[in-house]
């Protein structure tokens, strides 16, 4: 994970403070419960009930606080480089290096020997992309 | 509302910050720089256009198209004195690079100059048209942070699909400088001979094509049966991106000084216009070009060579001109 996107995942404190909170107070609730049904022997439902809602309840919103990290747009798409041969239908896909660049002589073809070039390099478009 | 534009905001601060830091850090890996870097980076990234007077259109192109010029070479100037030993693709590239770290620095300051504007006077309507706005403005300010890592690693943009149409005419071709950062090479097609112009690549580059169709017509007395001009165009919300169409007229973006020329020029000549379009979103335009617009060059090529089928007659001369940043693309 780069740096921006540790930068970009921001909680919100106040709403983690009162999830925290609510969640130790269910706990807590709940810890009364059992103690109870342990000296009187009678269970009280409606306490452990509730105080398990509450636990389901806060887990949950604490999971829907993890936000996903902020996509600013300038993760790395992946791009490839298509090499192709003047002369036969020889093509090779391999990733993009640095210094690429389209009508870029490269070396001869494996297959005639003949002179190859770069004919086009390109990014796979993301899936949710139009 | 106010809580998801400061979120907005926060986004474009980042996104903000984070250009000048790849803008540095790639400056720094192009050489050793000499001064202070980060000082001189940041005078760039507040750097302000004014436009000329508008008050007296009279010639306002020509002043339009100096001031064009005085601003492109101050910003390769800059390049080279903060990394003497940069060839010219990498000046060109950092030059785009910076370009598109001002336009991130400039959106944050205008959505930040609304949003306390609007907090300051308790302006519902003012916070209202800043919300409104505001996705759009985030998406363009997306598309420039791609644009930002494509300039960093010299891959061609989605804009560059004009230029690589005419890269791959002119493949094998002799070529020549006609015009400031054009290239013309003589293509047949179809038994025509056709003048292919693109902007000398692979660095980042538009050049004038405006002033080298000038430059063929003149040269060739206008005696030039017809000029196809290729360029990339805004798609619509549902429309493929790579979708080719044609049209008639002048597909030159930008300022308007190149498209004013070639009109003027073509209208002085008579000499008729097609426009054949690659449909591309604004996110596409400035990032590393798509699968389905490469795909498009052949469709591209054969509606050139139906135009000219159709138009023309054997032994005419025309003129193609592919349009675009024609970074991470050669000739």
């Amino acid at each position: 994970m780069n740096e921006t996107q540790r930068v970009a995942r921001r909680m919100p404190v106040f709403f983690l403070a009162i999830i925290s909170v609510l969640l130790v107070l269910s706990f807590i609730s709940l810890f009364q419960a059992v103690e109870t049904y342990r000296r009187t022997g009678s269970p009280d439902f409606l306490t452990v009930i509730m105080s398990l809602s509450a636990i389901t309840l806060s887990s949950y919103m604490l999971l829907q606080m993890r936000r996903k990290p902020l996509k600013l747009g300038f993760e790395m798409p992946k791009v490839f480089t298509m090499v192709q041969c003047s002369s036969c239908d020889f093509r090779n896909v391999r990733e993009f290096q640095k210094g690429d660049y389209i009508l870029k002589a490269m070396e001869p073809c494996p297959k005639c020997s003949s002179a190859s070039f770069i004919s086009s390099i390109y990014r796979e478009a993301e899936e949710k992309e139009e | 509302m106010l809580r998801e534009i400061e979120g907005s905001l926060f986004k474009l601060k980042l996104m903000r910050d984070q250009g000048r830091s790849i803008a540095i850090s790639a400056i720094n890996e192009m050489g050793k720089p000499s001064g202070d870097l980060a000082t001189r980076v940041d005078r760039l990234l507040e750097h302000i256009d004014i436009g000329p007077v508008d008050l007296d259109p009279s010639g306002i192109i020509r002043r339009l198209e100096h001031i064009i010029d005085i601003r492109d070479f101050r910003f390769k100037d800059e390049v080279r004195l903060m990394v003497p030993e940069a060839d010219e693709t990498h000046v060109n590239n950092v030059a785009n690079m910076l370009d598109a770290a001002l336009f991130l620095n400039q959106v944050y300051k205008f959505v930040r100059h609304f949003y306390l504007t609007g907090k300051k006077t308790s302006s519902f309507y003012v916070i209202l048209q800043l919300q409104m706005i505001l996705p759009q403005v985030v998406k363009e300010a997306e598309a420039f942070a791609r644009a930002l890592r494509s300039f960093t690693l010299g891959q061609p943009m989605g804009d560059g699909i004009g230029a690589l149409v005419a890269a791959r005419l002119m493949y094998g071709k002799e070529e020549r400088e006609i015009a400031k950062d054009v290239v013309v090479s003589e293509v047949p097609v179809e038994g025509r001979t056709a003048y292919v112009l693109k902007a000398k690549g692979p660095g980042a580059n538009v050049g004038k094509p405006g002033e080298a169709v000038k430059q063929v017509l003149e040269e060739k007395e206008g005696k030039i049966e017809r000029i196809i001009v290729i360029d990339a165009a805004q798609k619509l919300e549902g429309e493929k991106p790579g979708e080719v169409v044609e049209g008639i007229g002048v597909a030159i973006g930008g300022p308007g000084v190149e498209k004013f020329k070639v009109e003027e020029i073509a209208t002085k000549y008579k000499v008729p216009i097609n426009a054949i379009l690659i449909k591309e979103s604004i996110g596409d335009v400035v990032s590393t070009m798509r699968k389905e617009i490469v795909n498009s060059v052949d469709d591209v090529i054969e509606r050139i060579k139906r135009i000219v089928r159709e138009t023309t007659k054997e032994g005419d001369l025309i003129i193609v001109a592919g349009i675009g940043n024609t970074m991470g693309i050669a000739q």
